[in-house]
């Protein structure tokens, strides 16, 4: 606006409101350094994930505070008071069972994510602190998907952390101590409860605040990597600012993960099973579809033994995360276009098909054990 | 109007120089200085008040060019930029063009000795703090993390339920635990009980009779190498899960277990699947009217050596 207010301007509350606090804290200049964030060579459809799963946590988060007002975290509550939140509390079902396919959106997407930036290359200088505080924030995804399982107190949560938990003690030298940390005992029971609940409500959600912080800190240092073709000239011509254009793009992709959430929660409630015992009746444990592939692996000949359980349940996971954090210190060429990476290239497919295989053959070896 | 990076700096008989940085007072908000570069030499900071005039690319002086000149050179090490220190409020007030905008050192900031000291006397009081909260902070969240073993008999059931020899039949028990402060539970469990024939029994027990210790060395009971009963703890040796009874489509009935399929004969012997070890086989006894009582114990899972956990 090129008009010069006027004395005879009247100032709405609002506008007064912003204006007090703006001359406090220069509300104005932090707003625009915000939403004036150039994105190279323009907004982008595929650029929504970040935002999204920004979306989601706040939405766990919302979620888990108000489950947390029925349910109790002990051994002999748990369980029941997971049943009232689901059969008695109004719209309980429906929180509990969107809490529940939230974090499946949590992981999908996280999926998404990861993968984008390592096709698009997006983790080369100079944004290699981003893609590592990516992997710790990872890490803690998972963290939150493992401690969550439990909490209901149920069969399938009992046993996914007796062998989740047995798999961690296979960990050379600090196995035993952190299974039974963790366990705090040498069998899962009300201290397990206990701790796997302060870690998921108190611990994992303040480290994912700070990390996530510092993801979007760093990558404001950096900048987006923007496309991997296209001339600076090119790039600079499309270029716009992450409000409007990216926010709208962004706002359309939470309104769909939304939805989706929603409706997984309509059509597929949270049911629990049987509550947790040490004895498995007729239940088969089997951990969530999507660490279906890992659970498979595991069945391997190869991966038999002590020493093949080994390989299997720490030293190839772990060499897969090395592998991950050296990523950008190993791939040091400039190149991001992933036509010209051959080997990224394999190695993404490669692992994608083998979790497609292996997922796929756990589900059909389900009919063999009945 | 501010005087402006890079304007000429005009002396009342002749030019000197230009303006190379503006000083800001952080208090007042004003420009407190102007620092001119004596055309290529050395910088010299000259206060507003001896500024007559300023122009839109000209500082007009009151004071002749030798006075300037007089003043003691420009400390650039009294002062810090804009970008290491932020004064709330201070940058909406510069108009000048891009620079290095300073504010002073305080006096008591100069020349201070040993910086490296009183930093590192922080991570020294760090350590003071922390390091004290080590042990007992471990201490405290390793209470319950190793409880001593519970060598209680468990009274589990009656032999006749057993149907045919070398099957293996699920027994289940209440156990008592006692965890921390809470009331004593009953926690669900089972064991499977084997009535072996001879040659099952010699895969077992391999002509030895087998021999259960206490925590410290002490003999708790000794399984009798000609006792028919064997009881196979409900831990599957592999990752912990619970095995069944069931026939298998090519290797008849075995102790299978779904989680990873490892499969175990009447013996508890691998014959398929990941496990490491045999079926972990528990100290029984059994009453002539078949009265079947075990030790509770459970190892840990995923090791060739057995090593007990409960």
């Amino acid at each position: 606006m090129s008009q010069t207010p006027s004395a005879g301007t009247q100032l709405t509350v609002a506008e007064k409101v912003f204006d007090f606090v703006d001359e406090r804290v220069g509300l104005r200049l932090l707003t625009a350094k915000m939403l004036n964030e150039a994105v190279p060579g323009g907004s982008r459809w595929a650029y929504v994930f970040g935002s999204i799963l920004l979306f989601i946590f706040i939405m766990q988060a919302v979620t888990g505070v108000l489950l947390m007002l029925y349910y109790v975290p002990t051994a002999d509550h748990a369980y029941a008071s997971t049943q009232y939140i689901l059969h008695d509390v109004d719209y309980g079902w429906f929180l509990l069972s969107y809490h529940f396919w939230g974090s499946t959106a949590m992981v999908v997407c996280v999926f998404a994510h990861m993968s984008q930036v390592f096709l698009w290359g997006a983790y080369k200088k100079p944004r290699e602190l981003i893609w590592l505080v990516g992997l710790l924030l990872f890490a803690l995804v998972m963290g939150f998907g493992f401690t969550g399982y439990l909490l209901p107190w149920d069969q399938r949560a009992y046993w996914a952390t007796t062998v989740g938990v047995e798999i961690m003690d296979k960990t050379p030298l600090i196995g035993d101590f952190l299974a039974r940390l963790l366990k705090g005992g040498a069998t899962p029971g009300q201290m397990t409860l206990s701790r796997f609940f302060v870690i998921h409500v108190m611990v994992l959600p303040a480290a994912l605040i700070g990390l996530a912080g510092l993801h979007l800190f760093l990558f404001r240092c950096a900048g987006p990597g923007g496309p991997f073709r296209g001339t600076p000239q090119e790039l600079k011509a499309k270029t716009d600012y992450f409000f409007p254009r990216q926010i709208w793009k962004d706002v359309v992709g939470m309104a769909v993960v939304f939805a989706s959430i929603c409706a997984m929660a309509f059509w597929e409630p949270v049911v629990l099973l049987e509550e947790a015992t040490p004895d498995p009746g007729d239940y088969h444990p089997e951990p969530e579809w999507y660490f279906l592939f890992l659970f498979q692996h595991l069945r391997l000949k190869m991966f038999s033994g002590e020493f093949g359980q080994f390989l299997g349940a720490i030293a190839f996971p772990s060499l897969l995360g090395a592998l991950l954090i050296a990523l950008p210190f190993i791939d040091r060429s400039p190149e991001r276009n992933i036509f010209k990476r051959p080997i990224a290239l394999t190695l993404w497919v490669l692992f994608m098909v083998s979790i497609l295989i292996f997922t796929v053959s756990a589900i059909i070896n389900r009919e063999f054990l009945d | 109007m501010q005087p402006q990076l890079k304007s000429k700096v005009r002396c009342a008989d002749r030019d000197v120089g230009e303006v190379t940085k503006v000083i800001m007072d952080p208090l007042s908000f004003e420009v407190s200085h102007i620092v001119v570069s004596m055309n290529g030499a050395s910088e010299r900071q000259v206060p507003m008040g001896a500024v007559q005039t300023v122009m839109d690319d000209l500082v007009q002086l009151r004071s002749s060019s030798s006075e300037v000149l007089a003043l003691p050179p420009f400390k650039r090490d009294d002062y810090v930029t804009l970008h290491e220190i932020e004064v709330p409020g201070l940058e909406k007030h510069i108009d000048v063009t891009p620079g290095e905008v300073l504010v002073p050192l305080p006096e008591l900031e100069r020349n201070v000795k040993r910086r490296k000291f009183f930093a590192n006397l922080t991570y020294v009081m760090g350590l003071f703090i922390g390091l004290p909260l080590v042990y007992p902070v471990l201490k405290y969240v390793m209470k319950p993390m190793f409880a001593p073993f519970d060598n209680q008999w468990q009274k589990i059931g009656n032999v006749g339920k057993i149907k045919a020899d070398d099957t293996g039949t699920q027994f289940e028990f209440k156990h008592k635990v006692k965890e921390a402060y809470l009331p004593e539970a009953e926690i669900e469990k089972n064991v499977w009980i084997v009535k072996a024939t001879p040659a099952v029994l010699e895969k077992v027990y391999q002509g030895k009779d087998m021999e259960f210790r206490d925590a410290t060395g002490k003999t708790l009971w000794t399984n009798k190498k000609d006792i028919p009963f064997i009881a196979f703890s409900g831990k599957c040796p592999h990752l912990g899960c619970g095995y069944k009874w069931r026939k298998h489509k090519v290797l008849g009935p075995v102790f299978l277990c779904p989680c990873h399929v490892s499969i175990y004969d009447a013996s508890g012997k691998v014959i398929e699947g990941p496990a490491p070890r045999p079926l972990d086989v528990l100290p029984i006894q059994v009453t002539e009217s078949g009265e079947v009582q075990i030790i509770d114990m459970e190892f840990k899972a995923g090791t060739r050596v057995q090593s007990r956990m409960v």
